[in-house]
C-alpha cells in the first residue's frame, strides 16, 4: 500500500520513495499568501500591510493580501476564488497556531480542487504578535522571517494522499473483569464482534469475589451474574476463559492476537485491542502492621470475606469480634516508598465494610486510623452515617504511624492522634483490618510487552494524556479501561472501558480507517539497514525487507506516528519524515535568515484607528470621564485615584479595569512598595 | 443556525461544557447526527473559565478550544446556542423537543467577530465570563476564546444609542431580531447540563459580598488566566498585589448548616456531600500562585484533603514541598481588619493544637463546590426524569450502566449526574456516548 499517490509531482508510488525523487520534485510556482490581522490580534504589532507589501515581491508568490480574518467565511471564499482564477499551485497562511486552522484551511484547498498538503500554516500570532507585544518592530521582522519560511517550506510541499487501510469491525478485550464484560456488551451492540479473552476460569474479576457493594448495595455475585447472562444472550461476543495472550502482531485495523485457551492455539483477527486487565490487592509485608505476627491483623479483602461469611455474630479465630481497628492507606501514599499514589476507593470501601458490620451484627466498635478521608462526592455520605453510628475517626501522620503490637494476648494499638494534639492514644482490639490499596497487576509487565503499552511512574498503564486521550495508548489501536490505567472504584471503571468502547466504535465504524500520510520514509538506494533506526523507534514501526538483494529498512505506515527521531540517527541519511523533509526544513531555515528590511511603523496612533481603539469618552460613564482627566498628566495607583475622586476603591478597581481593558488607561509600573500598580492614560 | 436546518437528529446533546462536547464528537464522529443546544452565547461551560487545569498544569484554553473548534465544525453536529429547552415529549420511541433561540440582535451570519462595535458602545455592563470582577460592554463578543466569535447585545442594558450599527462593516446588527421556536425530533437525549457553583453569599460568615477581598474560587481562576480581567494578578478591593493569600476549603460542601444552598427551599438547605473538585483546584491555584508571586505566603485551611485520582496524590506533596501551607482546621468566620487595609481576619480551629486562633491574610479565597443544575428536568413533561437525594439527575444503574436515567433513551454526561473534575467528565461522556450509540443502532437496523 502506498502513502503517496502517483501525483506527477511526486512521482512515485513505490513504498520507497528515495531522496532523488525529492529533488524531482517539480518546485511549486504560483504561491498564494494571505496574511492575517486577526482582528488587532496580530495587526496591533506585527505590521501586517507592509508585509503583505514585501512578501509580493518573493520568488514564485504570485499573490500576497493581507485579511482581517483569514478564517472568516469570506476570506475562505475568496481563496477559493484566487486559487482557481490565479491557478495557485500551493497555499500559505500566516495567521494563528496550526492547531486551530490546520484542517480549516486544508479543506479550503480541498474545495477549490488543490492538494491540502500544498499547503503551510505559518503561526504569527502565538509564536509572534502575542510572544513579542512589547516589541512591535521586532515582531515584525520575525513574522517577515517566519512567512519567507513557510514559502519555502511549501515550494517543495509533494501532494499527498491519506493513508486508507481496512480495519476488521472485531476488538479482543483483554480481561473479563466488569470494565471489560461490559465494554464487550457496548462494542457488540454498536455493531463489533467481541472476543473476550479471560485468563481465569470464571469471569467477572475481583467484583464477582466481593459482597456488598458501596454506592448501591447490590452484591457484586449478582451484578456479575446478571452482566454475564447478558454477553450470553449476544452472539457477536464470543467469550475465552482459561485462555492466554501469547503473542500480538500486527497494527490499527487489523492485528492477529495468538491465544491459547487450554491446548487449543486460536488465531484472532481483530482491529482494536482493549486491555482491561485489572489491578492486584497491595500485600503487606511480614510485620506491617503486625501483618502475619498476630492472628488478628487481617486485609480488608479477607474482612470482607469474614462480614459475608459470618452470621448472627462475628467471629474469628473461634473469638468474638466486638472491636475493629482499621489502618488507612497500607500501601498506598508512601511518600519514600513505591506506591506514591492513592488508591483511591478504600477510604469508602474500609467506611462501607464498617457499615455493613454495623447493619448484620450488633455492638461492634470501630475505630479508623486515617490520614485523610477520602469519601469524596456522595461517597461523603458513607462518612457521614458512620460518624453518626458513633464509630471513632483518629488521625495519623506518615511519619507517625500507629504501632501494632501483640501484649499479654491482646493486640494493641498504639498511635498519635492529629484530631487531639497529638495525643498518644493506647488500647487493644479484638481485629484489625489492613485497607490495602491497589497496585498493579504482577504480570502487568507480560501484557505491556507484548502490547507495547508504556507504563507511568506509578507502573499502572498509561494513556495519552489524561483529558485529550484518556484511554488511548501511544501505540493505535490499542486502548486501555478500568484499573490498569490506575485506582478506581466500580463506577468509574466502567465509565473508563465504555469511553474506550466508544473510541474505539469511532474508528472501526466504516471498516476502513484513514491515516495522515505524515510518516517516515527510506531512501533504497542508499540504506544499508544498520538498525539504527529501528533501534530508536519506540512504535516498533521500521523492519526489514529485501529489496533489489540487499536488506533495508521499511516503514509500517499505519503503526509509524511521524515523531522523526529515527531521522538524526540515520549515518547514511536515508530515512526522512514526509512534510519534514530536508529540502524543506533546510530551505525554512535559509527564508527565516534572509535579510529583512522594514520601515519603522508610520503612525502607529493612526493605525490604532483601524482596529478601533480610539474612543471619545463622550456619552461613557461619568466615572471614566474623572478617572481620565485625574490621570491627564499624571500617574497615580488605584488608591490615590480612590481618594481622590472620592470613590470606593472596589468600584474604581473594577472600572479602571474596564477602561485598561478597552484601550483608555494602561498601567506604568508598580509603585515603590511593590504593592500597586501605576496607570496613565494610553496616549 | 441556518434556517434550513434538518429538523431529525440521532441524538440532542443538552449543554455544551467539556461533557456535552466530548458526547456530540464521538457520536458525530459516528456518523450519527448530532444537535448541541447550549443556554449560553459560546460552547465551552466552565471549563472555558479556566486558568490551567490540574494534574497536569495545562492550560485550560489550549485543551478546551481546539475541542470547542472540532465540535463548531464538525459535520454531522449543529450548534444551536442562547438557547431554552422548552418542553420534551417522548411518543412512539422517539422525543419531541420544543427549543427556543433567543436573539442575539447580531446576524450570526454577518458578524465577523472584529469587536469594532464593543469599542464603541458606551455602556458598560457586568461581565459574568469574568465573574463579574471587571465589565465589559451591552454590545460584545462572549469572551475573547468564545466559540462561535459572535457579538451579541445585552438588550436589557441597551441605550439604543446605535453607535455599534454605525460601525458595523457587515451591517451584522438587528435590533428587531425576534425569538424563534425551533420543533427538533431525536431518537435519543444526553443531559450534560452541568453543574452550579455554590453561592458563597449563602454562608455569611465567611463574608462573601460584604468584603471585596473575599473571593471565590473561579474569580481566582480568571485571576490567574492569561485571558484575566486585570493588567496582572491583584484583588479586586483596590488592586494591591496579594502576598499572603486564603484558601477555605468545603465552602458550601460537606455542610449540614447551609440555609438555602440549593437556591431552591427548605428540602434543600444543606449540601452534605463533598464537591471532589476543590480541594484539588485550590492546589492547583496555590501552585500557580507560587509561580505567579514567588514572594507572597500561601495556606489552606482544610479538613480533609482529597487528592484522590491519577497523579493527585504527588500533586499535592509537590505543592507541599513548593512550601504552601496546609492546616487542617475549620474557618469560623472571616471579619475585616479595622485598619481600612482591605485585609482580613480569619478565626480557626487549629486541629494540630487545638487553640482558637486568628491571623491576618490580604486576600481570602472561598473554595466553593459544587451543586446541581437540573432545573432541565422539568422540561420532560409526559415522562419523569428523576433526580436522586442530592437532586443531581439520577443514575438508574449506576454500577453497571452509569449514563442510564430514569427514561430509556435519555443519558446522562459529566457533572449533571454528581461532582467530577474534567477527566471524569470526560470519562463519563465518553460512556454516555457508547450507551446512546449502542441504544440509537437499535433503531437504525
Ligand atoms: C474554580 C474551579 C476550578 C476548576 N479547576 C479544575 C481543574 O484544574 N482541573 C479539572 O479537572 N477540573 C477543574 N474544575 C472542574 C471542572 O470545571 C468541571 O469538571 C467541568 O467543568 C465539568 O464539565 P461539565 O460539562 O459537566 O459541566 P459545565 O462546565 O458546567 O457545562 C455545562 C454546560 O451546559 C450548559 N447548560 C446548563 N443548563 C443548560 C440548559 N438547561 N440548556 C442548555 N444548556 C445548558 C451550560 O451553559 C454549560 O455550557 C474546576 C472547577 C472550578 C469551579
Ligand atoms: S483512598 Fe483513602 S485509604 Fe485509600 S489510599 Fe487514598 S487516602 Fe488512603
Ligand atoms: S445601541 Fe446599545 S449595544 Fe449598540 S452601542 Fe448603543 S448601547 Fe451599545
Ligand atoms: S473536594 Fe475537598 S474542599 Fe471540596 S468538598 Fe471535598 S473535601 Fe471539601
Amino acid at each position: 500500500m502506498s502513502p503517496l499517490n502517483d501525483d506527477k509531482d511526486s512521482i512515485t508510488s513505490s513504498f520507497y520513495l528515495t531522496k532523488q525523487t525529492s529533488f524531482r520534485i517539480a518546485m511549486k510556482q504560483r504561491i498564494g499568501v494571505y496574511i492575517c490581522h486577526c482582528g488587532g490580534n496580530i495587526s496591533d504589532y506585527v505590521d501586517v500591510e507592509q508585509l503583505s507589501k514585501l512578501i509580493a515581491n518573493e520568488d514564485n508568490v504570485v499573490i500576497s493580501k493581507d485579511v482581517m480574518f483569514a478564517c472568516s467565511d469570506s476570506t475562505q471564499k475568496d481563496m477559493v476564488q484566487d486559487i482557481n482564477d490565479q491557478k495557485l499551485d500551493a497555499i500559505v497562511v500566516a495567521s494563528c497556531t496550526p492547531k486551530l486552522h490546520t484542517h480549516t484551511f486544508r479543506n479550503v484547498a480541498i474545495r477549490a480542487g488543490l492538494n491540502p498538503y500544498n499547503y503551510t500554516q505559518v503561526n504569527v500570532r502565538e509564536q509572534c504578535s502575542w510572544a513579542h507585544s512589547d516589541k512591535p518592530m521586532d515582531a515584525t521582522i520575525k513574522a517577515y522571517g517566519l512567512i519567507r519560511a513557510g514559502i519555502n517550506r511549501v515550494k517543495y510541499s509533494e501532494a499527498l494522499e491519506n493513508i486508507e487501510i481496512t480495519a476488521q469491525k472485531a476488538v479482543g478485550v483483554i480481561g473479563a473483569g466488569i470494565s471489560g464484560m461490559r465494554a464487550a456488551v457496548d462494542l457488540a451492540r454498536m455493531g463489533n464482534h467481541v472476543y473476550l479473552i479471560e485468563k481465569e476460569a470464571n469471569v467477572g474479576g475481583r467484583v464477582a469475589e466481593s459482597g456488598k457493594l458501596f454506592m448501591t448495595g447490590e452484591n457484586g455475585k449478582d451484578v456479575i451474574d446478571r452482566l454475564y447472562k447478558r454477553i450470553k444472550e449476544i452472539p457477536e461476543i464470543t467469550v475465552f476463559t482459561n485462555a492466554n495472550l501469547d503473542k500480538v502482531s500486527g497494527s490499527i485495523g487489523d492485528f492477529t492476537l495468538e491465544v491459547s485457551v487450554k491446548d487449543e492455539a486460536l488465531k484472532l483477527n481483530v482491529g482494536a485491542v482493549l486491555v482491561t486487565t485489572g489491578f492486584d490487592f497491595y500485600q503487606p509485608k511480614e510485620g506491617e502492621y503486625g501483618y502475619k505476627l498476630s492472628d488478628n491483623v487481617i486485609t480488608l479483602q479477607q474482612f470482607n470475606k469474614l462480614i459475608e461469611t459470618s452470621n448472627d455474630k462475628l467471629v474469628y479465630n473461634g473469638n468474638a469480634i466486638k472491636s475493629v481497628a482499621y489502618i488507612y492507606c497500607v500501601g498506598s501514599r508512601q511518600s519514600k516508598g513505591e506506591n506514591k499514589y492513592c488508591s483511591r476507593q478504600c477510604c469508602s470501601a474500609a467506611i462501607h465494610s464498617s457499615l455493613n458490620v454495623h447493619e448484620k451484627f450488633s455492638g461492634v466498635k470501630a475505630f479508623h486510623l486515617y490520614r485523610d478521608i477520602r469519601t469524596y462526592g456522595k461517597q461523603e455520605l458513607l462518612y457521614t452515617e458512620s460518624s453518626r453510628k458513633g464509630d471513632i475517626y483518629i488521625k495519623y501522620e506518615e511519619k507517625e504511624p500507629p504501632a501494632v503490637e501483640v501484649k499479654n494476648n491482646k493486640t494493641v494499638i498504639t498511635v498519635k492522634d492529629y484530631l487531639t494534639y497529638k495525643k498518644e492514644l493506647s488500647f487493644d482490639v479484638d481485629l484489625v483490618v489492613l485497607v490495602t490499596g491497589m497496585v498493579p497487576r504482577s504480570d502487568s509487565n507480560d501484557i505491556s510487552s507484548k502490547l507495547k503499552i508504556p507504563t507511568g511512574s506509578d507502573r499502572f498503564f498509561n494513556e495519552i494524556h489524561p483529558k485529550l486521550k484518556p484511554v488511548e495508548t501511544v501505540i493505535k489501536g490499542v486502548y486501555i479501561g478500568g484499573t490498569c490505567q490506575g485506582p478506581k472504584n466500580i463506577t468509574e471503571s466502567v465509565q473508563s472501558s465504555l469511553a474506550a468502547a466508544s473510541k474505539i466504535n469511532t474508528i472501526l465504524r466504516k471498516g476502513t480507517l484513514e491515516l495522515e500520510p505524515i510518516v517516515a520514509r527510506v531512501n533504497a538506494e542508499t540504506c544499508l539497514w544498520c538498525e539504527k533506526c529501528a533501534a530508536v523507534c519506540e512504535y516498533d514501526a521500521i523492519k526489514p525487507i529485501e529489496s533489489n538483494g540487499k536488506m533495508i529498512a521499511q516503514v509500517n505506515t499505519s503503526t509509524c506516528v511521524g515523531c522523526g527521531i529515527c531521522g538524526p540517527v540515520c549515518p547514511s541519511n536515508s530515512i526522512e519524515i514526509v512534510q519534514f523533509t530536508d529540502n524543506e526544513i533546510e530551505s525554512m531555515i535559509d527564508g527565516f535568515m534572509e535579510k529583512a528590511e522594514i520601515n519603522t511603523k508610520q503612525d502607529s496612533q493612526e493605525n490604532e484607528i483601524s482596529s478601533g481603539k480610539q474612543i471619545k469618552l463622550n456619552g461613557f460613564p461619568k466615572i471614566w470621564r474623572e478617572i481620565a482627566s485625574a490621570l491627564d498628566d499624571k500617574t497615580l495607583t488605584i488608591p490615590q485615584l480612590s481618594e481622590q475622586l472620592g470613590v470606593e476603591s472596589n468600584v474604581l478597581t473594577w472600572h479602571l479595569m474596564t477602561m485598561n481593558r478597552y484601550g483608555v488607561v494602561e498601567p506604568a509600573g508598580l509603585d515603590e512598595d511593590e504593592a500597586y500598580y501605576m496607570y496613565k492614560l494610553k496616549k | 443556525m441556518p434556517e434550513n436546518i434538518s429538523n431529525k437528529y440521532d441524538a440532542v446533546v443538552i449543554g455544551g461544557g467539556i461533557a456535552g462536547q466530548e458526547t456530540a464528537l464521538n457520536l458525530a464522529d459516528m456518523d450519527y447526527k448530532v444537535l448541541l443546544v447550549e443556554k449560553e452565547l459560546s460552547i465551552g461551560g466552565k471549563m472555558i473559565q479556566l486558568s490551567k487545569v490540574f494534574p497536569t498544569l495545562d492550560c485550560a484554553a489550549c485543551i478546551t478550544t481546539p475541542k470547542m473548534s472540532e465540535t463548531a465544525r464538525h459535520p454531522n453536529i449543529t450548534l444551536m446556542l442562547n438557547t431554552d429547552v422548552i418542553e420534551t415529549v417522548k411518543t412512539n420511541g422517539h422525543f419531541d423537543i420544543t427549543l427556543n433561540i433567543r436573539p442575539r440582535y447580531v446576524d450570526e451570519a454577518l458578524c465577523t467577530g472584529c469587536q469594532q462595535c464593543e469599542w464603541v458602545c458606551p455602556k458598560v455592563v457586568e461581565d459574568s465570563y469574568n465573574s463579574n470582577m471587571v465589565g465589559r460592554k451591552a454590545i460584545s463578543i462572549p469572551f475573547s476564546l468564545a466559540n462561535p466569535k459572535i457579538a451579541a447585545i445585552d438588550m436589557e442594558q441597551c441605550l439604543h444609542c446605535k453607535k455599534c450599527e454605525k460601525v458595523c462593516v457587515p451591517k451584522a446588527i438587528d435590533y428587531n431580531m425576534q425569538p424563534k421556536r425551533v420543533n427538533v425530533e431525536a431518537t435519543s437525549v444526553i443531559v450534560s447540563t452541568g453543574f452550579n457553583l455554590f453561592k458563597p453569599k449563602n454562608k455569611p460568615q465567611y463574608g462573601y459580598g460584604k468584603y471585596p477581598n473575599v473571593i471565590d474560587a473561579m474569580q481566582m481562576d480568571r485571576l490567574i488566566a492569561p485571558t484575566r480581567p486585570y493588567n496582572s494578578l491583584l484583588r479586586p478591593g483596590d488592586g494591591k498585589v496579594p502576598d499572603n493569600i486564603a484558601y477555605i476549603l468545603c465552602t458550601g460542601s460537606r455542610d449540614s448548616s447551609i440555609e438555602n444552598a440549593m437556591g431552591c427551599s427548605a428540602e434543600c438547605s444543606n449540601n452534605p456531600i463533598c464537591s471532589q473538585i476543590c480541594c484539588m483546584y485550590s492546589i492547583k491555584q496555590a501552585q500557580l500562585l507560587m509561580g505567579a508571586l514567588p514572594l507572597a505566603d500561601i495556606t489552606i485551611y482544610y479538613m480533609d484533603i482529597r487528592a484522590f485520582g491519577k497523579g493527585y496524590e504527588e500533586f499535592y506533596q509537590q505543592a507541599k514541598s513548593m512550601g504552601v501551607n496546609f492546616i487542617k482546621g475549620k474557618v469560623a468566620k472571616v471579619t475585616p481588619k479595622e485598619d481600612n487595609s482591605g485585609n482580613l481576619i480569619l478565626r480557626y480551629e487549629d486541629v494540630a493544637t487545638g487553640k482558637l486562633k486568628e491571623v491576618k491574610h490580604d486576600l481570602v479565597v472561598l473554595s466553593v463546590g459544587v451543586l446541581p443544575n437540573s432545573g432541565i428536568v422539568k422540561t420532560f413533561t409526559n415522562q419523569k426524569l428523576e433526580l436522586d437525594d442530592q437532586r443531581f439527575i439520577k443514575q438508574v444503574d449506576e454500577l453497571v450502566s452509569p449514563s442510564l436515567t430514569s427514561i430509556e433513551g435519555v443519558f446522562v454526561a459529566g457533572t449533571a449526574a454528581g461532582p467530577k473534575d474534567i477527566p471524569d467528565s470526560i470519562l463519563s461522556a465518553g460512556s454516555a456516548a457508547s450507551e446512546a450509540a449502542s441504544y440509537i443502532k437499535r433503531f437504525s437496523n
